[in-house]
């Protein structure tokens, strides 16, 4: 497991006053401490994964329960259980993690909760790590629960604790909605009191209220409703939703939240507009008052937000209902800032110049015209697998079998980026688990030979109804598992696979093939994927089924391996390209590995990349590779 | 005080997120505002990342408009040059002389860029640019590992970052992992001492 700062145990520090540098994610960490917060759960995603990474470094010394759940499902109603036992607890996924979790979203609303419940949303704008940019703000309105929205680390912190304090007040869940610029922004942040966690709950038997049965579902929509009226009275008079400046002028009124607050303020002062400013922190129920009141006072109103028009679609239909006759600016009818991607200061503030006609005083267009001349040609860097990585090896694998006739749906992970050349594998990629269930579609569909791609941890989180959907439909496909020991991509996590919990305690190894035969399958194998003569023959036999089969190809991530072997104090021998390379190139054709670069026309190997996995010795049709350690 | 930009560009592993936290801790222990922005989860398998540094009283958002940086804080020459929009006349260019040749570049057979090319490049959109041999200097560290911490203290050689060298040195000493604080330490200062000969 990664940790972020130099020592988690800053977060410990019960040193009220004391100002430290801060990612936003450990800030809410340190808000988890402050709060009183004592059960933590998640399934790590980016942007969110440092928040319970930072508390699982600390949970045992700080005396609350951490866990890495199995999915952001679980991981809800983990917390969602402890809550109703009076217990705080905090739940923390990425934005695509809330769309698993919301059934129990949708219904714990109802039921509401005993301890203070968080359920943190760290959305992706520009997708910087995700599959799609949607804005979670809409379920506050969908779930019709409060939302509070940080813009910077230091209110990340506060707003955590508040989120305590008002979902005790209300006995109901509350959002905590935070972008990739807030959750990855290091800031300074001020330390307050640490509270004393508190893990002793009690479970009061109260079927009317816990046990959502359309009788009595009905009832308790009743008391939500009624429970919102008094979020709204606390949405009005919150600290968080504030006019941060008053125009000289009455003309125009700038009306934020979250990230793009940050841009607005700055937009602002680089044009010299004379402008009032609200600043909303508390987004739903929207401070309906707050916000006529404020519209009242100006003549133009301009909405800067990042996504969807959320806060402007619900601000038009505030003026229109206290009969203001401000004019408002946004997104919606003539859009002046973007609904895709990230916002910044120099976007907010072209779109603030174009509707207060002003001229903005850089010349942008000049910089692009200059900047895009020097990167014409400049040779693009994707991410891309490491060097060592086994998935390589299973990709490699699966092209010299599968070919170009099979069909590989891959999953959410770093074997995404498989799809990179000359690999190629990867031909439709949705969601987490998607992989099995859409190769089953597209196997009926064609009836060619499908090979769904996932990875250990998201095996764990999603694929199992797809495995059993699969073994009782029997579909006709062939379920790679690329088992690494970890959950690699957001920064090495356990997962029920690896014997480890999150507060480091060992714990029972969920074995992937077990699971598989247990579920029906009938032709499960375990493969080492540098083995690649062995796991072709395999996955040969696993295509010939008549019905779903299970390929485990299982070495651990190159990263851990590596680190391991720094460990131990053994040294890693690079390969070298000997004199009988004849500058066929097939290494680097077929496996587009980092460390094999091409220096004055001639294949070398990066002494500094090479991790000596020794894939490129099995695929050199010369035999001109050598001297490395081969790990294996 | 004046408003301090920095942008920091390199390619996954490099040590540029390590090197942003810490420009940013130093400036918490002198007492000023600042901002980070990273980039984490996917980018950092062996792809472009850029981080930015931002210091100044009324400093909100975590990162650099085009052609506002005063110093951009070059990893690896093709990463700098894919982040010249920063740059302008007002910028200075420090940049590392490692070369990490993308993927593609293999696989299409082409050999990495002309570095006079680039540096020439450089030179038409910054107010100065410095290039560092920074392999070498951080062999002589101790550690190769350490060239992200040369630029560190050759950022701290020119001055412009409203922070000072000791808080810079402590922040090194803190951020870097226990057991290679003195290769890392000895990394800023031949960094520094570099800049100061030649800038």
């Amino acid at each position: 497991m990664r940790s972020l700062l130099p020592d988690p145990h800053v977060l410990l520090e019960d040193n009220p006053s004391k100002r430290v540098l801060l990612l936003g994610n450990e800030a809410i960490a340190r808000g988890i401490l402050e709060a009183g917060i004592s059960v933590v759960t998640t399934y790590p995603g980016t942007p969110a994964s440092e928040i319970g990474d930072s508390i699982a470094a600390i949970a045992n010394e700080a005396g609350l329960y951490m866990e890495y759940s199995t999915n952001e499902m679980v991981a809800m109603e983990v917390a969602g259980g402890a809550a109703n036992c009076g217990v705080r607890a905090l739940t923390a996924m990425k934005h695509v993690g809330l769309n698993v979790a919301a059934d129990m979203l949708m219904t714990l609303a109802y039921t509401g909760v005993r301890g203070g419940c968080i359920i943190v949303t760290a959305d992706d704008p520009e997708c910087h790590s995700s599959q799609n940019e949607q804005d979670n703000r809409f379920y506050a309105l969908l779930s019709n629960l409060p939302c509070l929205e940080p813009s910077d680390p230091q209110e990340a912190k506060e707003m955590t604790i508040s989120a305590v304090e008002i979902s005790e007040k209300l006995e109901v869940p509350v959002l905590l909605r935070t972008t990739t610029r807030v959750s990855h922004t290091r800031g300074p942040v001020t330390y307050g009191k640490l509270a004393k966690p508190n893990l002793k709950g009690k479970f009061v038997r109260d079927v009317k209220r816990l046990v959502m049965v359309p009788a009595n579902s009905r009832p308790k929509h009743t008391v939500f409703l009624k429970t919102m009226e008094k979020a709204k009275e606390i949405s009005e008079s919150s600290p968080y939703n504030r006019v941060v400046r008053e125009g000289k002028s009455k003309e125009y009124g700038i009306i934020s939240s979250s990230s793009a607050y940050n841009y607005a303020v700055e937009a602002a002062d680089l044009l010299g507009l004379d402008a009032s400013i609200l600043k909303l922190g508390m987004t739903h129920p929207m401070p309906e008052k707050a916000i006529a009141e404020f519209l009242k006072k100006c003549k133009k109103a301009i909405v800067v937000e990042e996504l969807e028009p959320y806060v402007e679609m619900q601000v038009k239909a505030i003026a229109k209902d206290y009969a203001c006759e401000t004019e408002v600016f946004g997104k919606t009818g003539k859009p002046y800032f973007s609904r895709e991607g990230e916002l910044s200061t120099r976007a907010v503030a072209e779109g603030l110049a174009r509707i207060t006609v002003r001229k903005l005083p850089i010349d942008f267009a000049d910089i692009d015209k200059r900047f895009t001349e020097v990167v014409k040609e400049l040779p693009r860097r994707p991410p891309i697998l490491c060097a060592g990585c086994p998935h390589r090896a299973s990709f490699y694998v699966m092209r010299r079998i599968g070919g170009e006739n099979a069909i590989y749906p891959t999953d959410i992970g770093c074997y995404a980026l498989g799809i990179a050349p000359p690999l190629n594998i990867g031909d439709i990629m949705i969601c987490m688990g998607a992989s099995l269930g859409t190769a089953q579609g597209i196997s009926k569909a064609t009836n060619a030979p499908t090979i769904a791609v996932i990875g250990d941890s998201t095996f764990f989180h999603a694929a199992l109804p797809g495995l059993v959907n699969a073994v009782y439909n029997n579909s006709r496909v062939t379920l790679a598992v690329l088992d690494n020991a970890t959950t690699a991509m957001t920064g090495h996590q356990p997962h029920p696979g690896t014997g480890l919990t999150g507060m480091g305690s060992p714990s029972e190894k969920v074995s992937i093939e077990k699971v598989a035969e247990g579920c029906g399958v009938k032709y499960v194998k375990v493969v080492d994927p540098f083995q690649t003569k062995e796991a072709e023959k395999v996955l040969k036999e696993a295509l010939e089924q008549p019905g779903p089969s299970v390929v485990v190809f299982r070495a651990p991530c190159v990263l851990m391996s590596v680190r391991e072997m720094r460990r131990k104090g053994m040294k890693i021998m690079p390969f070298k390209i000997t004199e009988k390379c004849t500058n066929c190139m097939a290494c680097i054709k077929l496996l587009g590995c980092p460390a094999l670069t091409v220096e004055s026309g001639k294949v070398h190997i990066s002494e500094e990349l090479c991790t000596a996995c020794g894939l490129c010795i099995q695929v050199c049709p010369y035999k001109a590779i050598e001297g490395g350690n081969t790990r294996r | 005080m004046k408003e301090f930009n920095a942008v920091l560009a390199g390619v996954g592993g490099q040590g540029t997120l390590l090197a942003a936290e810490i420009l940013g801790s130093a400036a918490v222990k002198d007492g000023l505002n600042v901002r980070v922005s990273e980039i984490h989860g996917m980018a950092q398998r062996g792809g472009a990342v850029t981080s930015n540094v931002r210091i100044g009283e009324k400093i909100l958002s975590a990162t650099v408009m085009e052609g506002q940086a005063d110093v951009l804080l070059g990893f690896e020459p093709l990463e700098t040059l894919r982040n010249l929009k920063y740059a302008s006349d007002k910028t200075t260019v420090i940049m590392s002389d490692e070369q990490i040749p993308p993927t593609e570049l293999a696989a299409k057979g082409t050999a990495y860029p002309n570095m006079k090319e680039i540096t020439a490049k450089i030179r038409r959109f910054a107010k100065k640019v410095v290039v560092i041999e920074t392999e070498q200097l951080a062999s002589e560290a101790g550690s190769r590992l350490t060239s992200n911490i040369v630029l560190v203290g050759a950022l701290a050689a020119t001055e412009s970052m409203p922070v000072k060298t000791e808080s810079l040195m402590k922040s090194v000493r803190e951020l870097v992992p226990a057991k290679h604080v003195d290769a890392n330490v000895k990394a800023f200062k031949l960094g520094y001492d570099y800049m100061k000969k030649h800038a």
